[in-house]
């Protein structure tokens, strides 16, 4: 079964070193770790859906442009509510979030 | 009201029985609009964090504190972020009042097994000497000292200090402000003398018989039935009737059948059963008569988070076939007849009472009003639902009305404020402790208390 993708993929990933007592991880095993390491790398909750295979890989430089857009402090807390609904919000409260995230997240509807 | 004009014909009723007794027709309905959509949740999802409802009501009221402070201070004065603060230089900060209370009750603290602490016993107010006064913005926080009144505040106010930063990390205060009263509301009130009646906490389902005739004699009033054409000639004067909340008594609330064993709780049914059939019936005399609003109270069966919704009309079969009975929700605002009222059944109230040091219920009304908020402690202290768009409990216009239900006395009071603003402020007391009732005149927004005490020498006012 292919692992659930997050935003947090496109951070370089470090595999811990195994201590000596641990018996050998079956695959389950290393996918639970691996979720652990991801979730500590950022905190953010927003699931990603697993990508189809004939879905083109996220542009680099989009996966950029929104993650900077969930780490800015002015557009208020990001986890618990989609992209959209915070860049609607963000525009409503006045704060004048940038006009290409919306038209990213409207162009990858099925992806958030 | 009633005394004035029921006297002259109170002669009335010592005459033998007229062939037609005289009909007074109710005045008409007009312009009446709900106004309480906010209030309203659709679609319920509880996975997120509390974190968006303090941050959108920062965002939406910073503006008008801005506006507040440069009005106050001096149109030159620096507004700056935590995170901007310079050690020494006066500026003025906006951010969120957070008070560190040591005897706030914690879940964390009672379930943690390194203090061993016994739950404790819920006290009437949880306010020490030593509570603190923390001030957050988006990304910082800082306690703040000086000309500030820790005791009064409550955690969940937006303020705008002015002051300067210490060396020591501390924020000295020499001068604060709230967001203050709104912009008053274009006033298109009735010319002609129309009344609306304030009751709450009725409190059926209370096993008690002295509650329960005043409050047959209080719906036989509005009705019509009681006294003699000058009463009744009065009683048709009254447009609206709204029940803010506690409709059920505490008593209701007790659930024996989790603690008691099974063999004595098999046949018996939830108390609040037979009072919401209580209910129905006072509501279907009433909801004959006169167009009511339901808002439902802290032991009424609905959602227990602020904004409560209204109460389900399938647990009212016979008041709910009259289109004269509207069930609305907890905060509740509305426009009758070109007068916007606004009001609570109390829990926002009583919660600040309980972490504050005011002790009057009407001050603090008069305080969320000048605060802008209708609850600020609603995340942290009061149940709320996690909004993250908007928090419907900040204050965007002035209402004309502004009641809480459930106080423990009657007290009104009519606030001027400096852009014209009239706010007709009124506590609204437990009527199944106090038998008391307000009227309120949309004329001239004067109000009145009605008590319907049954045995002694009370007379109505």
């Amino acid at each position: 079964m292919e692992q659930p993708r997050r935003i947090t993929d496109s951070f370089p990933r470090r595999r811990r070193r195994r201590g000596p007592g641990r018996p050998p991880g079956r695959l389950k095993d290393r996918k639970d770790k691996d979720k652990d390491k991801d979730q500590d790398k950022a905190q953010l909750k927003v699931r990603e859906c697993p990508r189809g295979p004939s879905q083109p890989p996220p542009d680099p430089a989009l996966m950029e442009m929104l993650r900077r857009f969930d780490l800015s402090w002015e557009y208020g807390p990001c986890s618990g509510i989609t992209r959209l609904q915070r860049w609607e919000r963000a525009q409503e409260l006045g704060l004048s979030p940038p006009g290409p995230i919306r038209d990213a997240l409207l162009e990858h509807r099925d992806n958030p | 009201m009633f005394s004035e004009q029921a006297a002259p014909t109170a002669q009335g009723l010592l005459a033998p029985p007229s062939g037609e007794p005289p009909t007074f027709p109710r005045v008409a309905v007009a312009g009446y609009s709900d106004l309480s959509q906010p209030f309203r949740l659709g679609e319920r999802s509880f996975c997120r964090q509390y974190a968006h409802v303090y941050a959108v009501r920062l965002a939406g009221m910073r503006p008008c504190l801005e506006r507040r402070a440069r009005g106050r201070w001096g149109e030159d004065i620096a507004l700056r972020r935590l995170s901007e603060l310079q050690e020494g230089e006066k500026c003025c900060v906006v951010g969120t009042l957070f008070k560190a209370m040591q005897l706030q009750p914690s879940i964390l603290q009672e379930i943690s097994e390194e203090h061993n602490l016994v739950p404790q016993p819920p006290l009437p107010k949880y306010i020490q000497p030593c509570d603190e006064l923390i001030l957050e913005d988006e990304l910082q926080r800082i306690k703040l000292e000086g000309a500030i009144d820790v005791q009064r505040l409550v955690t969940g106010t937006i303020v705008a200090v002015y002051g300067r930063e210490e060396e020591d990390g501390r924020f000295l205060v020499e001068d604060h402000c709230l967001a203050d009263l709104l912009p008053p509301l274009p006033w298109s009130g009735p010319s002609s003398d129309r009344f609306v009646l304030l009751a709450s906490g009725l409190g059926l389902g209370s096993m008690s018989g002295e509650a329960l005739l005043s409050t047959q004699l209080l719906v036989d009033v509005v009705t019509g039935q009681l006294g003699a054409e000058g009463e009744q000639s009065c009683a048709a004067h009254i447009t609206r009737v709204i029940l803010a909340g506690n409709l059920l008594s505490q008593n209701t609330q007790s659930r024996d059948t989790i603690n008691k064993a099974k063999y004595l709780t098999k046949k018996t049914q939830a108390a609040s059963v037979e009072a919401v059939k209580m209910l129905d019936e006072i509501l279907l005399q009433l909801c004959s008569s006169v167009p009511v609003d339901v808002m439902p109270g802290e032991f009424d069966p609905t959602n227990y988070t602020l904004p409560q919704q209204p109460l389900h009309r399938c647990m009212l079969p016979l008041a709910s076939a009259y289109a004269t009975l509207r069930l609305v929700t907890n905060p509740y605002q509305a426009s009758l007849d070109g007068v916007r009222f606004l009001g609570t059944s109390g829990q926002n109230i009583s919660d600040i009472f309980k972490y504050s040091s005011m002790d009057d219920y009407l001050e603090i009304l008069e305080w969320t009003l000048l605060a802008g908020h209708i609850s600020p402690t609603a995340p942290d202290t009061l149940g709320c639902y996690p909004f993250y768009k908007s928090d419907p409990f900040i204050l965007t216009e002035c209402p004309h009305v502004y009641f809480c239900g459930n106080a423990p006395r009657f007290q009104s009071k009519l606030l001027q404020g400096k852009e014209g603003q009239r706010v007709l402020l009124v506590t609204v007391p437990d009527f199944s402790a106090t038998q008391t009732a307000c009227l309120i005149n949309l004329r001239d927004l004067s109000c009145q208390p009605i008590a319907f005490s049954s045995f002694g020498a009370d007379s109505e006012d």
